[in-house]
């Protein structure tokens, strides 16, 4: 959308850098201008979580167009690895990070390697599997180990941390997503990635290393899934599988950058936008949890069958009249 | 013993599995689509059963028979409505559309019905018959008996029937299709139909075992069907059924020999191996066993 006002790459890069900047800026001065806007705070954790998500789960749905039902797979294994790591060694959450995000991508090579030559809808049902086999393995883990870690079902509950210091890494991982998205976008990678959306065989033809790229593109994905689990642990000071693992979580990551703009840069910003006000203002006001599900069913269809580039894809229509409009009355004048 | 026993449940579960898997397997060998929305099927079949059941006491084998007509209308119109308008596009666009459908029939229903755990209990439902040393409950008795005769029956009509012959020749190669001047349209519409009715009869008969409820998308069940197509081979009907006493017995076995926690993990595992491993299903390998 911002690619159409007639500038170069290049400067089109620095706006759009400069606007995701503004916005960790802004969201930035929260706590700085009012230090118990709690509200706000949770807020604004919810926003730029789902958009960290949302952005990564884009980086293999959007540019490769591999749809994955599984992604919470990734985001619940960060959360495990930093919810263990800090429950039994005491070690500072986000220190565990940049680790939470290894163990994923390291997770995603070794699950993208064999499923990621499967194409369309193979690929999608067997990340079902995937999602769902990880959960169980969890459910289960102590059993199947003999270890008293991860609590089965009941979860693990984890000290309290400071939300102001999450606040703050939350954002710095939000901008680095972004800037990563971006990057993978405007690069040789980038253009590998699309080329294996439009046509995987002729990719494969001209020399694009498909199966590689690919494998790349889910273990970033995974990566910046489990830094959100990093983010998530740090801030709830609880764990289950359910919530975790849960199917409604992978839902939710396919949904943000669907109903958004799939495979658009900002296109997961805006369905992470609407996400998260759905989810806090519909279902405060109207008391019933499955209203907003409807709505997310209603707008995926729509969105399917007429606009295939979301509420980005609106946004450049609604740019596209407008600046047709103007253009019309400058001829007339 | 302990052998035999899961044996005989393996075949009886095998019944409902090859049941909810059928209508899969049908309109991805007409249309080269995954149903999504074949899970949300079953549990809309689920519901009319109990409505039926509380409403007018008609037992869910009695209900099936009603599901049956109601569930083609509603796939027929699916398949009018949206499906249609997106067949020819990336694969990943149905899906997408499908997963849509799914959540809006989920999503209402739990807004419309509430989100409780429900369960259909006929008279029957305590009945056991006793064989030497193994007791069958009647109500998986007759899970077993219905699938086995929807199989009979589909395969019946896929074989003998004009439109069941038209239905093959569609899975084999829609361009020779149009040539031979068969309706594709039409006859898509009526295959979308045919499987979204044998979800809804799946999701009948699962009332006489299964509790079941709106709120879960995926259910372990409904993802259960996945691995069933996939390792049948996607299109093939006795395919289906074979497929689903593989996974029943493999279930059971696990719950018998191993843990029981284990069962549902076995699916999943055998849905990615399958998928990587033979992508064709059982049935490529023995198509590929003829040609050596």
């Amino acid at each position: 959308m911002i690619g159409r006002l007639g500038l170069s790459r290049r400067a089109q890069l620095v706006l759009q850098v400069g606007l995701v900047l503004a916005i960790a800026a802004a969201i930035a001065l929260i706590p700085i201008l009012d230090e118990r806007s709690f509200n706000l705070q949770r807020i604004a954790f919810n926003l730029l979580w789902y958009a960290i998500l949302a952005s990564a789960w884009n980086i293999v749905g959007g540019y490769v167009g591999q749809i994955s039902f599984g992604h919470a797979a990734f985001l619940g294994l960060g959360a495990y690895v930093t919810g263990i790591l800090w429950s039994q060694t005491g070690v500072d959450p986000l220190l565990t990070l940049p680790l939470a995000g290894l163990v994923a991508a390291g997770y995603a090579v070794i699950v993208g390697m064999p499923t990621l030559r499967l194409r369309g809808p193979y690929f999608a049902i067997a990340t079902i599997g995937v999602g769902e086999a990880t959960r169980l393995f969890f459910v289960n883990f102590d059993d199947i180990f003999g270890v008293t870690l991860t609590r089965g079902v009941t979860g693990i509950s984890l000290p309290r941390y400071d939300p102001i210091t999450v606040h703050y890494a939350t954002i710095v991982v939000f901008v680095i997503a972004m800037l990563t998205t971006m990057y993978i976008r405007a690069g040789r990678f980038g253009i590998g990635l699309f080329a294996i959306n439009m046509d995987a065989d002729a990719a494969e033809t001209v020399g694009v290393p498909t199966a590689r790229l690919q494998v790349i593109a889910l273990a970033i994905s995974a990566f910046f899934c489990a830094t959100a689990g990093t983010l998530y642990a740090a801030r709830q000071q609880f764990l289950d599988p359910a919530t975790m693992f849960g199917f409604d979580k992978s839902i939710a990551i396919v949904l943000m950058p669907v109903v958004g703009g799939l495979g658009t840069v900002w296109g997961p910003v805006f369905g992470a936008v609407l996400y998260s006000t759905v989810q806090d203002q519909i279902s405060s006001l109207v008391r019933n949890p499955y209203l907003p599900a409807v709505i997310y069913g209603v707008l995926l269809v729509l969105i399917v069958m007429f606009e295939p580039l979301g509420v980005a894809g609106l946004i450049g229509r609604a740019g596209r009249i407008a600046r047709s409009l103007v253009r019309r009355r400058g001829d007339v004048s | 013993m302990r052998v035999v026993e899961a044996l005989i449940s393996a075949l009886l579960v095998a019944g409902l599995y090859a049941t909810m898997s059928y209508g899969l397997a049908l309109i991805y060998g007409v249309m080269k689509i995954i149903n999504l929305a074949n899970a949300g099927a079953m549990m809309l079949g689920s519901f009319t059963t109990l409505f039926l059941w509380q409403t007018f006491g008609l037992d869910p084998l009695v209900g099936a028979v009603i599901v049956a007509p109601l569930f083609f209308l509603l796939g027929a119109v699916l398949e009018l409505v949206f499906v249609r308008r997106v067949a020819d596009q990336k694969p990943v666009v149905s899906l997408l559309l499908l997963f849509g459908i799914l959540l809006v029939m989920q999503a209402a229903a739990s807004l419309f019905l509430g989100g409780d755990v429900r369960a259909v209990r006929p008279v029957y439902v305590q009945e056991v018959i006793h064989l030497g040393d193994v007791t069958i409950a009647y109500t998986r008795l007759f899970m077993f008996i219905s699938g086995v005769l929807i199989l009979v029956a589909l395969e019946l009509f896929l074989r003998r029937t004009f439109l069941g012959r038209a239905i093959r020749a569609l899975a084999q190669d829609r361009d020779a299709c149009r040539l031979a001047g068969i309706d594709v349209r039409r006859v898509s519409m009526i295959a979308f139909g045919l499987g979204t009715a044998l979800a809804g009869v799946a999701g009948a008969l699962l009332t006489l075992v299964y509790p079941f409820d709106p709120s879960n998308p995926f259910g372990v069940l409904q993802l259960k069907s996945f691995t069933i197509i996939v390792l049948g081979g996607l299109e093939s009907i006795p395919g289906v059924a074979f497929a689903s006493f593989l996974l029943a017995l493999a279930e059971s076995l696990t719950v018998t020999l191993s843990k029981p926690q284990l069962e549902n993990l076995v699916s999943f595992i055998l849905l990615v191996l399958v998928l990587v491993v033979l992508p064709g299903g059982l049935a490529s390998l023995i198509r590929r066993r003829r040609l050596a």
